[in-house]
């Protein structure tokens, strides 16, 4: 029982991670964006063709890969949906655009996807020794995204909490209009935190595949998973990420033991349905 | 195109297509064949209709015509072919109305297979209805046992969830007789299509043959933690591991037996075993021994040829479930040149004479299912060769048992 809610939790710091980046996108710059996993994707390509083609450490591929991501998802926010946030009346016909507009890049994405890359599963393995804990052996890959996971949402906290960027960047999720108004560049701090949400899914991706076998669409399973991740966790919130993350992780793996592991699935949403019925805004929301 | 050729283009297109169809046929050569498929080009499956079924159409067809096309022999020409498509998108619905719609609207010639067992299931009866002869490529489901026999223009080449599990189940039980194992199997299943179907048909006959199943559980399709469920398997201390996965969890089970150094002398995975990047994800070493749904033939006729052809179009080593479906467009491609011309019935009766030396060996057919499949293969000195059943041409004993891994 200890190994299985051990595994649980290291499997929770996973989806943790990955949920960082969205929550960032979503909870901060307040943009749903569903392609968010193509992100994640083209994160965990680039570190296997940069492993097995050149032998590059994926930890090392990652001083490409981020400031990579990073470029690339500030000028999405400027180019595509900087229009789309101008011309909105108000901010749930701002919400659909967004939805629809990500929705469609999602596919664009997925598109270019599987034109360089294919349909085949790859997988490489990189630090995949087990590391043994308190009678139990956990691989060293697992457990290096877990501490990523903590050791991000740690920095995050601080400097949403500790620094006058993270001040003003907590505002605007708040409240961009306010925000706006007592002198924040509401537009300048959404867009970076749409590319810091970028730039952290791209670290989950090159993670996430030193264990995960990946092909060209698993990026929207973790687009959803992320989603689940927040909702249950509350928007914006980034030890929430990581608790319901765990907790999720822990709640499937335990299940799984007890009752079926064909049932995780099943776990995972009556998560998700119990936080929506009981508390809305999210288990680690405040107010 | 300035205006007036377009009008007289046209003209032309509206003429030839009022002309009636038997006189078209009987006079001239038709200027290519078109081969029609609802494959799904986008959605959740893209990945294994891609790679599968999708590449070896557009291989295909590109050798074919690099080689001036199909000999009709009625018009004692060659015809180049052309491949059709329309987005299936992994939906019945979409699927059956596109197969119509191909078969009626565009009139093609022939007809190809989409991609995936549930598609291949609900395309058959709509081309059997047109009378236009498939050969379905990618479907596993015991239902077929019962059905393929209603559809006599449809046949099906994979090797089905019994033939797939009795040599495995066969083999164990002499092993057993010999003294060389304890008969302790166990096993874990995808929760869906052929994970099922497999798992079904093993735990069915498994104990009928005197083998202890001491554990048979399922997982979800996203699964991204095995570990657990392979904690327990292994503390079921098994002698034979069977896998029935799909490709991503075949490569993650693997990997994760692998790290909990758990390696039972006997090791199976279903599919995305024989891929060619499975091998290459763990290396050479760690995959020998290893068998997997599926199988082929490396000193198959047209191997090297065909493994070339694939080196240049996609820079990728041969996988046996493409070739497989290769395989079967070659066949299509002989029962056409046999008969001359697009006469589909006769092209029908042509398919279902079976073939000698296809790329996936010689084929027969009983009650409309491949007699002979290449049901499981190997990981051997780092190639995928055929194992069961042991009465196809070439089969190569299987590695017993498999070396362990050092963890």
């Amino acid at each position: 029982m200890f190994e299985v809610v051990l595994n649980g939790l290291i499997l929770g710091g996973m989806y943790g991670l990955i949920a960082l980046g969205l929550n960032l996108q979503y909870g901060i710059a307040r943009m749903l964006n569903l392609s968010y996993g193509e992100f994640f994707t083209a994160g965990a390509f680039a570190s296997f063709f940069a492993f097995t083609l050149y032998r590059i450490n994926p930890l090392l591929g990652l001083v490409v890969s981020i400031p990579a991501a990073f470029v690339a998802n500030w000028l999405i926010y400027r180019i595509l949906l900087l229009p789309l946030v101008r011309r909105a009346p108000d901010r749930d016909a701002l919400d659909a655009n967004i939805v629809l507009c990500t929705f469609g890049l999602l596919f664009v994405f997925q598109g270019f996807e599987q034109i360089y890359w294919g349909g085949n599963v790859r997988a490489y393995y990189f630090l995949s020794f087990p590391i043994h804990f308190f009678g139990a052996s956990l691989p060293a890959n697992r457990l290096l995204a877990f501490a990523s996971a903590v050791v991000l949402a740690a920095i995050l906290i601080v400097v949403l909490r500790k620094t006058r960027f993270g001040t003003a960047l907590r505002a605007i999720a708040i409240d961009p209009i306010a925000a706006g108004l007592s002198g924040i560049n509401v537009l300048n701090l959404s867009a970076l935190a749409f590319a810091l949400g970028g730039a952290m899914v791209a670290i989950s991706g090159a993670l996430v595949s030193t264990f995960i076998p990946i092909s060209a669409s698993i990026g929207i399973l973790y687009t959803l998973k992320a989603l689940i991740v927040i909702i249950v966790g509350g928007p914006g919130r980034m030890a929430g990420a990581i608790a319901a993350g765990l907790l999720l992780g822990v709640c499937e793996q335990v299940g799984g033991y007890l009752v079926d592991p064909g049932l995780t699935l099943a776990f995972n949403y009556a998560i998700l349905i119990l936080v929506l019925l009981i508390k809305p805004t999210g288990l680690f929301a405040r107010g | 195109m300035d205006r007036r050729t377009f009008i007289k283009g046209s003209a032309a297109l509206v003429g030839a297509a009022s002309l009636p169809r038997k006189v078209y046929a009987a006079a001239e050569v038709p200027a290519k064949i078109r081969f029609g498929t609802a494959v799904g080009l986008s959605g959740p499956f893209i990945d294994g209709s891609k790679s599968t079924t999708i590449s070896q159409y557009d291989l295909w067809a590109k050798r074919t015509n690099d080689a001036g096309g199909i000999m009709l022999s009625k018009y004692n020409k060659k015809v180049p072919v052309e491949i059709v498509y329309y987005d299936g998108r992994f939906d019945n619905n979409e699927t059956i109305k596109l197969t119509e719609k191909l078969i009626l609207d565009d009139k093609v010639e022939m007809m190809l297979a989409p991609w995936g067992t549930q598609w291949n299931i609900v395309s058959a009866p709509i081309t059997n209805k047109y009378e236009y002869p498939v050969v379905y490529t990618t479907a596993g489901d015991s239902i077929l046992y019962t059905k393929a026999n209603d559809w006599p223009y449809a046949f099906w080449s994979l090797s089905q969830p019994v033939e797939s599990v009795q040599p495995l189940i066969d083999w164990i039980v002499q092993l057993k007789k010999d003294g060389k194992i304890k008969g302790r199997v166990a096993a874990i299943n995808i929760g869906i299509e052929l994970g099922v179907e497999m798992a079904k048909a093993f735990a069915d006959l498994a104990p009928k043959a005197g083998l202890e199943l001491v554990f048979n559980k399922s997982y979800p399709p996203d699964v991204q933690d095995l570990q657990p469920l392979l904690r327990e398997v292994m503390a079921t201390n098994p002698d034979a591991f069977f896998s029935f996965s799909y490709p991503p969890d075949t490569f993650l089970v693997t990997g994760q037996a692998q790290q909990l150094g758990f390696s039972p002398d006997i090791f199976y995975v279903c599919i995305g075993g024989v891929f060619p990047g499975y091998r290459d994800a763990f290396g050479a070493e760690k995959v020998e021994g290893i068998l997997a749904y599926g199988g082929m033939d490396p000193a198959a006729p047209g191997f090297d040829d065909y493994a070339k052809a694939m080196k240049e179009m996609y820079n990728q080593d041969v996988e046996a479930g493409a070739l497989q479906v290769y395989a079967f467009l070659q066949m299509v491609q002989w029962a056409i040149e046999t008969v001359g011309e697009i006469d589909r019935p006769k092209i029908r009766d042509e398919l279902a004479k079976g073939a000698k030396g296809t790329l996936w060996g010689d084929i027969t057919w009983k009650n409309q299912l491949n007699a002979n499949p290449w049901a499981v293969g190997q990981w051997q000195g780092g190639k995928m060769v055929g194992v069961f059943p042991s009465s196809k041409q070439n089969a190569k004993p299987p590695i017993f048992p498999k070396p362990k891994w050092t963890s």
